[in-house]
């Protein structure tokens, strides 16, 4: 029988990826039937097609990364990697939205009043729940930062405790978003202040629930004995994962609920 | 090519936020937790109820730069935003009641 003479993984054939480029076709292309051919049929094709792919590609690493021993430390060190680019390319994606808002607030145009904020509207207190979501957010992440010492220490019960606070606060955000989006006496549709303002909120709202899901499913692991003291990294990706979440929750309070009144 | 010396991600951001905290353990962070950022949730979370209340329902004046429909919206009767409340926003042309 022969065994491969380094520490690389060289992985099977699969055919995620390309069932992942279909689902992100059948996406952009079901968008623009609903927007210009009022038929949902191909987005709705493509968002199940996308969730299918994301469920079984993630299932197949974890299959060959913590039952099949494939992730050695290089391929560990090669896995930190991709997270940190990934995580630099979110912070590009933001960083558009945060210099539409810039651009808008600091020479707001005769249009709007000459002023920001514009006339005929009336931002948020951002003293109210703006400040509450910002103490749930960093109080997460002291949460998680307990769960990720438990791991480290073996102690079971209180990671699982850590984790489920931290999805909790992560699910009370989003609540406390869901309602703050229906009481706003500005929409989107309101001058490039709510454009700014729901784009950039929407997105990292967006960004929140897919790191809650991300720490859900280190939930359902830790149950399930998957983490070890020095073999995590699952959980460390969605931590830092969770606190760039933070750090952009930071930036829009400080830009636009705080700056931006 | 030098290795990154990422090894010391690997402990999370154990020592951000917060201040030094040298070898903090789980069980600093656990009272952090429950003695620190809890409580300022909640104390955050009475404020903000306390200050719910009624707010006054501004006046509708029909600028032009607010409730732009440029294109219908492609659910509902295309006119309506998506977290629409009829109680606090108006449509183009006032208020729905």
């Amino acid at each position: 029988m022969t065994h491969q003479m380094h520490a690389y993984h060289m992985v099977n054939p699969s055919p995620w990826p390309l069932t992942g480029a279909l689902s992100a076709l059948l996406i952009t292309s079901g968008l623009m039937m609903w927007f210009h051919s009022n038929s949902i049929f191909l987005l709705v094709l493509g968002l199940i097609t996308n969730i299918l792919t994301m469920f079984q590609w993630w299932r197949d690493i974890i299959r060959e990364g913590t039952f099949q021993g494939h992730h050695t430390p290089i391929v560990q060190k090669g896995l930190r990697y991709g997270m940190i680019l990934f995580i630099i390319s979110e912070v590009l994606f933001f960083t558009g939205f945060f210099w539409a808002f810039y651009h808008s607030s600091l020479v707001p145009t005769t249009e709007l009043g000459g002023y920001w904020p514009p006339a005929g509207i009336k931002p948020l207190n951002p003293l109210e729940v703006p400040l509450l979501n910002t103490a749930v957010l960093l109080a997460s992440g002291v949460s998680v930062t307990w769960a990720h010492h438990s791991i480290l220490e073996k102690d079971r019960i209180n990671a699982i405790q850590a984790l489920i606070v931290t999805i909790s606060l992560g699910l009370y955000f989003t609540l406390l978003q869901i309602m703050e989006y229906y009481e706003s006496p500005f929409t989107i549709a309101d001058s490039v202040y709510g454009s700014t303002f729901f784009m950039a909120t929407g997105f990292h709202g967006f960004h929140v629930i897919i790191g809650s899901s991300f720490l859900f499913i280190c939930l359902m692991r830790q149950l399930k004995f998957h983490f070890t003291s020095n073999h995590h990294f699952g959980f460390e990706a969605a931590a830092w994962y969770w606190h760039f979440v933070d750090v952009v929750w930071l930036f829009l309070y400080v830009s636009i609920y705080w700056w931006g009144s | 090519m030098m290795a990154l010396p990422l090894r010391s991600l690997s402990r999370g951001f154990a020592s951000a936020a917060k201040g030094e905290h040298g070898g903090a353990g789980a069980r600093t962070w656990r009272l952090l937790t429950f003695m620190l950022a809890l409580p300022s949730v909640a104390v955050c979370t009475l404020n903000s109820w306390l200050h719910a209340g009624q707010h006054q329902r501004p006046e509708f004046v029909p600028y032009r730069h607010l409730r732009i429909r440029t294109k219908p919206y492609s659910w509902g009767d295309g006119n309506h935003t998506l977290f629409h409340n009829p109680h606090v926003n108006p449509l183009p042309t006032g208020y729905e009641h």
